[in-house]
Formats: C-alpha cells, structure tokens, sequence
C-alpha cells in the first residue's frame, strides 16, 4: 500500500520537475520510473575555504546545499522548516512537539516498533525537533544502505500515522515533564525571566496540563501538513554522495509535502527597561543559579561580528574571559560562568549565567555587576581584542571536521540567510572588528543596569 | 569552559569502543618512544585540523586513604602554571592560536587535550611536554591551589549535590564497590577536598607525570610518520623520572553478598524512579563476556524496541520508561543496571513486581536470533559513527590504552561483537540476574508531605 504510493509520488516529482526543465513523458505507469532518463540537474559548485558546497534544487524542487565527503561511510542529512512553536494554537501548546515526537513511530505498513525497528535493521536514525522558529529533522545513515534509509524517512513524510499508542504516550511523557521542569533550576531561571521582559509574547507560552491533554492525532496529523511543507524546507547533506543520487531520493521522501501553508507570524519582543531588583525564585538545592539577560544584536544588525568578538572577553571565551578569570580562576566562586549573544527572529538577547554556592549568591552577583561595568568604564584592551580574534578566527576550522558538524553549519546559514560564502567572509569580518567598534558596544550594552537578574536557588547576601 | 570528568557518576556507562568501517583506507598506527611514551596516530584528512592528546595511567582509584578528589583536583591545577609558563598561559597561549582544550579525570585515567589547526600541532606537544615535567604547584595559602579547590567544590555541588539522581546513584555506587578504589566518586569527598594540599598535588606529580605512564593520541590531518618524528623531537626528549612502578590498585570486584535497598528522597524529586544494581563484568577483564551482557542487555532492555520496553512502557502501560545496561568499559566490574520509572498511579513496588516478572519471562523464553542479531549489528555500526568525530576517535583510542588495550581491541570490534551468538547473549544475561545473586535496589522518591 504504501510502497504504490511512494512510486506514485516519484512519478509526479518527476513530472512536474519535467514543465521547467526538459520533456518527460508524462506517463503515470510504474514502470516508467525505470526507463525515463533523470533531468539534467544544474549544480553550482561553491568552493570554499572550509567546505566545497554543491547548491542544487531537485527536479521535485528541493533546495539543497550537499558537501560530498568521500571518506567516510556515513550520510549526515539535515531539514528544517521555518515555523515552530510560536505559531502553535492557543490552548494546544505542545501541538507541534506531539508531531515531531511521532514522525519516527510509525508510517505506512510500518507501525511504532516495527518503524524503529526497521531503523535498526539499517543502522540509521531519524528525528524531528520543534524549537520557537524552526521545525528540524535530522538523519544519519550509512552510505552502502541510504537508499532503504531515505525510503523509510519517505514513508513518514508521505503516510504517517500518528497511532493513538505513540501519540498517548507523548502526552504521558509531556505530562511529566511538566511536573519534573518545576525543579529544573534553568527551566524555572529562564521562565521567570520571559514572564518579566515578555509576559504576553508568544515566546513566554508554555505547555500546561490542559494544553498536552487536548492535544489528539487528527490535530497532530493537521498540524504536521502545516509545519512541513515544500515552499519552506531547507535541506543539507554530507557524506559519501552525488547530487545526482541524492536529488532522487529526496524527492522521494518529499513528494507528498503540501506546496505551502500560512503559518501566524509572531511580532518582535519590544524589551521593556531591565527589573531593577534580582528577581528569586525559590528552590531547595546548595547552589543558587544566577541568570541575566538584556537587549542583544540581530544577527545581521552591522554591529554583530563586533559584539560577538567582544563577548569573547567579557564571557564568550573560557578561561580567557574576564568573568571566569575573576570569578572562577581568582575567587574560586564558581565551576564556570559564561554569557553569549542569542538570536532568534522576534528577540535578541545578550546574557549569561553561572553557579555559586548559596552563601556566596550575593558577592557572586556583585563580581558580576562589577566586571560589566568595567566593560563600560574602560572597554578592552588592545591584547584582549587580538587575542579574541586570533581564537575565534584560528578555531574556526574546528568546526568543519565532521560530517555532522558540517551539515549543522550550513544549515545555520541556511537559516539565518547568510549567504552562501559565508564560511569564507567571516573570518575577515571578525578580523575587520576595530577596537573603536568594540568599547563603543560595550558602553552601549554592558551597562550592569541594562540586565535583568534571575536567581533561583536559596541565596543569601541579595540585597 | 568546563572541565568534564567522563568517570564522574555517569558518563562512562556510555563508552562505546570504536572501530574500523569496511573502507581500506584507514590505517591507525601505535608505537612507543625510546623513553617508554606510547603514540597512537589515526589519520582523518577530512579537515586541515587534529586533536591532540596526552593521557596518564593514573586515576582516582591510585588516590591513598583520606585524599580523595585529588587526580581530579590535580588535573585542574595543570593549568596553572611552569616553569616556563606564567600562571594560566598555558590556556592563553593555546586559544591565542586557535586552539580549544580541556581535560577530564576518570577512576581508570587523566587526560588532557587540545584541538587545533595542524600547524599548530607541534607547538601543542610542547606544552604538554613542558607541564609533564616542569609544574609548579603555588604553596601560598591563600593563593591559586587554595581558590582552585574552592571551584572543585563548587563543580561537585553542580555535578551531584544539586541533583537528587546523582546523589542517589552516589550512595548506591559506594555501596556497590565498598572496599574497592571505585567506591569513592572519581570528584571526591568534600571534606576530603577540602583538605588537600599542595603537597598533596606535588607529590602525585611526581609519582605519576612521567614519559613512560604516558600516551601520546593525535588524530586528524596527519600520516604516522609525521607524528613520529616530531613526537621523539618533542616528547622524546623526556627523561624518565624513574617513579612509575606501574602498579594500579585495580582488584577484582567481589560479588555484592546481600541485598540492600537505598531510598533517596528529596524536594526536587517530582517523578520517582527504581533501579537494580547486579554485579557486571568488564571488557578488561573478561572481554567475550562484557560483549555478550552488552548485546544481551540491549535486547533485554537498550531501547524502544526491546522486550522491557515493549512490555511495560506499550503493552502493560506501567512503566514510562525502562531500560537495561552494564558499566563495562571501566578496568573493574560495574553494574548491570535495571532501572524504571512509574506512570501516574503506579508505586515503585508494583513497578518493581512487573518489571521483574517481565525479566524472569524473558530470562527463561531467551532471545531470538533476529533480534540478537539486530542488537549486534547496531553495536558494530556505532564504531562507524564514532569515526565521524575526532574527538571520540581520540578518546577511544586513549581510554583502551590507558587500561592495557591494544589498537587492535578497537579495529576488531566489530567482528568481536558480531561473534556473540545467540546463546552467549541470553547465558549473560541470565548469569547477572540469576536468582542467587545479590543486588542493591535504589529508590528516588519525593520528600515526604512533598508533590
């Protein structure tokens, strides 16, 4: 049953893909798929310095970025689509989770466990995640066996099932994680601080009970037309494969994706002015979690390579950043203490976090309101800022040596729209950052009075 | 930054050896320097980049009575300062030329090491070279020993005091090695650390950091002759001290001889949980064995699709989760684990009576070749994902040396483990669990008058 329709769907792929290219026969008998001759596909080769990328979009019209990696036995496929949780209905909120969780538990002939059987069998995974923005699947596989592992992703894509068995238990396992992420000190630091810089932005909307508890397979098997579609999918591949053998098989497993769907756009997070107080949130537990967080830079904002190099120093760059160097290697406060610069599309953020026993919340907060305002008064050093770009340039390769890793880069890129020569521009843009350019963001953004503070523990010593 | 203790409580239940895919080209090569250093070399050319380690044949199970913690404590004062490095330059130094590095400690070993492009690799092996032999350890009272032990404080508070889990699995490991090295957790006692004195770390330094209790692993963009020759250019140099008598206080681990029951509440405990610890075998000791309880615990109970799961998560509805394993990769036996967690409803003793009815039942049916075979082909895969990462190459490689392996252990560990027949899979299970062994069962359970 399934396996007809997989066939059918490659026939139409093919087809249609024939209108914009070259003349197929426009047959719809199976045996077909044997005898036409594939579209020539028009590949554009990005040498660059970190990874040769090959652009193609497949004649069933997926846009894919692939570095074919010889080596190494392995496939690493990436797919994202823009839209994510945010765009969940009120009161059904862990709608689109409930369909990433059962993308892999069940699909055509094949029912949960013989899915993930069928996984084993081939040595392969396959999964679905949901963040704010994005809806992602990810599948490792091994070369010799990639065209029965990219037919089994086609089944879940073209028929799955959603079977009351999988899907209860999401809600069972939700359900519980609603009750555990009540003592997580970072799901509690990370909440109170949405519910006080954006209370009513879908970005604050959590799971409850009563959400996980509406949620069914007809709205999962609804939602997931919604979420995954042609029109807004990105894909990334590396491993031991042509162009030429990959674009059939995708087409494959993505023939059956509606063309589009309209997805509510969420609007920006205005950011009030930071909580004056530490905000506490109890929990019984012999450290106390000290979170901040205020106003950041949009990833494409003509400040970003600056701030980015500067975080280094301030909290970005281990044990040659000055909060660690302060409050972990000269105090001995702390096991680690890190900030970083987050973006997503309605919010960009500058924070950062770290743990000291209770006894010492309130001189850990004060090490850290100090060592900002230092970034303010006095800005960096011409060391440091050298320094910060010789890491961040010098270890930029590091994350090129894996297919997976790969794959993940180019998706980011993908995501952010950062264009395709990207890996090779950005070096020199970080090396372009001028001291001038850092102290200037520092004193606009490093203001201890520009971030909001959530401890979570028992700390002693807040004023 | 952190620093990531691998024998800590957890992670080495997850050391999953590597191995050779079917593809010729790949060679790893071992060898030993006249000064009794041993090299492995694993080329990866995918990336103008290597990783490159230093590990020592010396763990937390070397440390003597009342010094707990201090192999972990003393890898984080490696950083700190030579005799012809200021205090932290080591760190600067390297991530000046682009590098990433860390270090971790483990019952069975330490080790050390830097990410970096390959031109930089020589200048690693200096470093390395330079705090193998030339540490200074600061006396001062009050100066960076002292603040250093206040953050291995604060690491152990993270890792385990603020994590019921952990202080549970704590309490039932102690139990389960008492009188053996392994009973103490790798990060220490905290009164113990906090006793720990320069002294204390100088005197480890000099028993221990030495040429001849050292491998050299670097993987990555490199051919072994390379690596040879700047290795004996670099690490050659490195006189013996002579100290390392290369005795481990490694020992059998006895088997537990009555049952306990450990009961964990706390606060933070919202969803309750129920383990057994039976006796397991190592690879080290018995590697036949450990492959056969690791293929055998992976049908019994290594993931959705095995006959625990099956039963009480899918079909009976108890269980929200369930599952099998064995700590084998340490030198000495660790657990065979059977560990679950109640749905709404249910309470841990009757989670306990179906989860063990479901084991004695599988236990007596025994296994099907499909699905040993499926258990033992997804094992032997895992050692072709493993070379997608140099870093888990580096490790596997480190760790099955640090413990008296051979490369060959790891090259072969796919036919290894595909030669566990049906009947050895299904014998070592039935042999851990058997009716006449002893176990301790740990239960984490909310404070009372709490939910």
């Amino acid at each position: 049953m399934s396996q007809l329709k997989l066939i059918g769907g490659a026939i139409a792929a093919l087809a249609l893909a024939a209108c914009a290219s070259q003349p197929v026969t426009e047959t719809v008998e199976q045996t077909i798929v044997e005898t036409v001759a594939p579209p020539a596909l028009k590949v554009d080769v990005h040498k660059g310095d970190f990874a040769e990328i090959q652009q193609f979009v497949t004649p069933g019209g997926i846009s894919v970025w692939l570095v074919s990696e010889p080596s190494i036995p392995i496939l690493s496929l990436e797919m994202a689509w823009k839209g994510g949780e945010t765009s969940d209905p009120e009161g059904l909120e862990g709608l689109s989770e409930s369909v990433t969780y059962n993308m892999n538990e069940g699909a055509g002939d094949l029912d949960s466990l013989a899915f993930q059987t069928r996984m084993q069998d081939l040595n392969m995974s396959f999964g679905c995640s949901v963040g704010r923005d994005w809806t992602s699947c990810s599948s490792s596989m091994l070369t010799d066996n990639a065209q029965d592992a990219i037919d089994l992703i086609a089944t879940a894509f073209t028929a799955p099932r959603f079977d009351d068995g999988p899907f209860d238990r999401y809600k069972r396992e939700a359900q519980i994680g609603i009750k555990q992420r009540e003592t997580s000190a970072n799901w509690l630091a990370s909440t109170a601080m949405a519910n006080a810089l954006y209370p009513d932005h879908p970005y604050a909307r959590q799971t409850t009970a009563e959400s996980i508890e509406a949620l069914t397979p007809d709205l999962a098997r609804e939602r997931m037309r919604q979420m995954m579609v042609k029109d807004r999918l990105l894909v990334t591949a590396v491993g031991a494969v042509s162009p030429e053998d990959l674009a059939p098989m995708l087409d494959k497993a993505f023939a059956d994706l509606p063309e589009t769907s309209a997805l509510d756009v969420a609007p920006d997070v205005v950011l009030p002015p930071a909580v004056p107080a530490p905000i506490i949130v109890d929990l019984p537990q012999p450290q106390s979690l000290v979170m901040f967080s205020g106003p950041g830079l949009a990833r494409k904002d003509p400040d970003f390579f600056a701030a980015y190099v500067l975080n280094y120093t301030v909290g970005g760059g281990g044990f040659e950043s000055r909060l660690m160097k302060t409050l972990r290697v000269d105090k001995g406060l702390t096991y680690g203490i890190y900030t970083g610069l987050s973006t997503s599309d309605h919010l960009n953020t500058w924070g950062g976090g770290g743990q000291t026993k209770n006894e010492s919340a309130g001189e850990f907060l004060a090490g850290i309101r100090d060592e900002l305002s230092q970034f303010v008064a006095d800005g960096v050093t011409p060391e440091e800022l050298s320094d910060a770009k010789a890491y961040l340039t010098g270890s930029y390769a590091l994350g090129f040596d894996s297919n997976a890793k790969i794959a993940d880069q180019m998706m980011t890129i993908r995501q952010e729209d950062l264009g395709i020569d990207y890996f090779d521009t950005r070096n020199a843009n970080m090396e372009a950052v001028t001291l001038e350019d850092v102290n200037r963001i520092s004193a606009q953004y490093l203001s201890p009075d520009n971030f909001t503070y959530v401890i979570v523990g028992e700390p002693e010593g807040i004023e | 930054m952190k620093r990531i203790i691998t024998g800590g409580l957890l992670a080495l239940a997850f050391m999953v050896p590597g191995a050779q895919a079917d593809d010729s080209g790949w060679a790893p090569e071992a060898f030993v320097l006249d000064n009794g250093m041993e090299v492995v070399v694993v080329p990866d050319h995918r990336a103008p980049v290597v990783t490159h380690m230093v590990w020592y044949k010396v763990g937390a199970v070397d440390e003597d009575e009342g010094k707990s913690g201090l192999a972990h404590l003393f890898e984080h004062v490696m950083f700190k300062e030579t005799e012809n490095l200021g205090p932290e330059e080591f760190t600067t130094i390297v991530q000046r030329n682009g590098g990433q590095l860390n270090a971790f400690t483990s019952w069975d070993y330490t080790a050390y090491f830097e990410r970096v492009a390959k031109p930089q690799l020589r200048r690693m092996m200096e470093l390395e070279a330079e705090r193998m032999r030339n540490l200074k350890i600061n006396d001062d009272p009050e100066g960076p020993f002292i603040s250093e032990r206040d953050v291995v404080k604060e690491e152990r508070r993270q890792r385990i005091d603020n994590n019921p889990g952990v202080i549970l699995q704590e309490q039932v490991l102690s139990e389960f090695w008492k009188g053996h090295p392994y009973e103490i957790t790798v990060i220490g006692k905290m009164d113990e650390v906090a006793r720990l004195s320069p002294e204390d770390g100088m005197a480890f330094y000099k028993k221990y950091y030495s040429p001849e209790n050292a491998i050299l692993v670097v993987v990555g963009d490199v051919e072994p002759e390379e690596v040879r020759v700047m290795a004996e250019d670099v690490y050659g140099k490195i006189e013996p001290t002579g100290t390392v008598d290369g005795t481990r206080k490694w020992a059998p681990v006895p088997l537990l001889t009555k049952n306990d029951r450990i009961v964990h509440s706390d606060p933070k405990v919202r969803q309750p949980s129920w383990s057994r610890y039976y006796n397991g075998v190592s690879q080290v000791r018995d590697r036949h064995a450990a492959f056969a309880l690791d293929v055998g615990l992976e049908v019994l109970g290594g993931g959705m699709t095995s006959r625990l799961y099956q039963a009480l998560v899918e079909d009976q509805k108890i269980a929200i989760n369930v599952n099998t394993y064995a700590w084998t990769g340490l030198h000495d036996a660790g657990p065979a684990v059977i560990a679950a967690s109640p749905v709404d409803g249910v309470t841990l003793d009757e989670l306990e009576t179906a989860v063990m009815a479901e084991v004695r039942k599988v236990l007596a049916e025994g296994f099907t070749d499909a699905e040993v075979e499926r258990a033992r082909n997804s094992l032997a895969a895992s050692a072709i994902y493993a070379r997608d990462s140099q870093s888990t190459m580096a490790n596997e490689f480190g760790s099955t040396l640090a413990l008296g392996g051979t490369i060959d252990d790891i090259l072969d560990y796919p036919d290894d483990v595909r030669a566990i027949t049906t009947e050895e899979a299904i014998a070592a299970v039935r042999q851990v669990f058997a009716e006449d062994r002893h176990y301790i069962e740990a239960e984490l359970v909310p404070a009372e008058g709490d939910q």
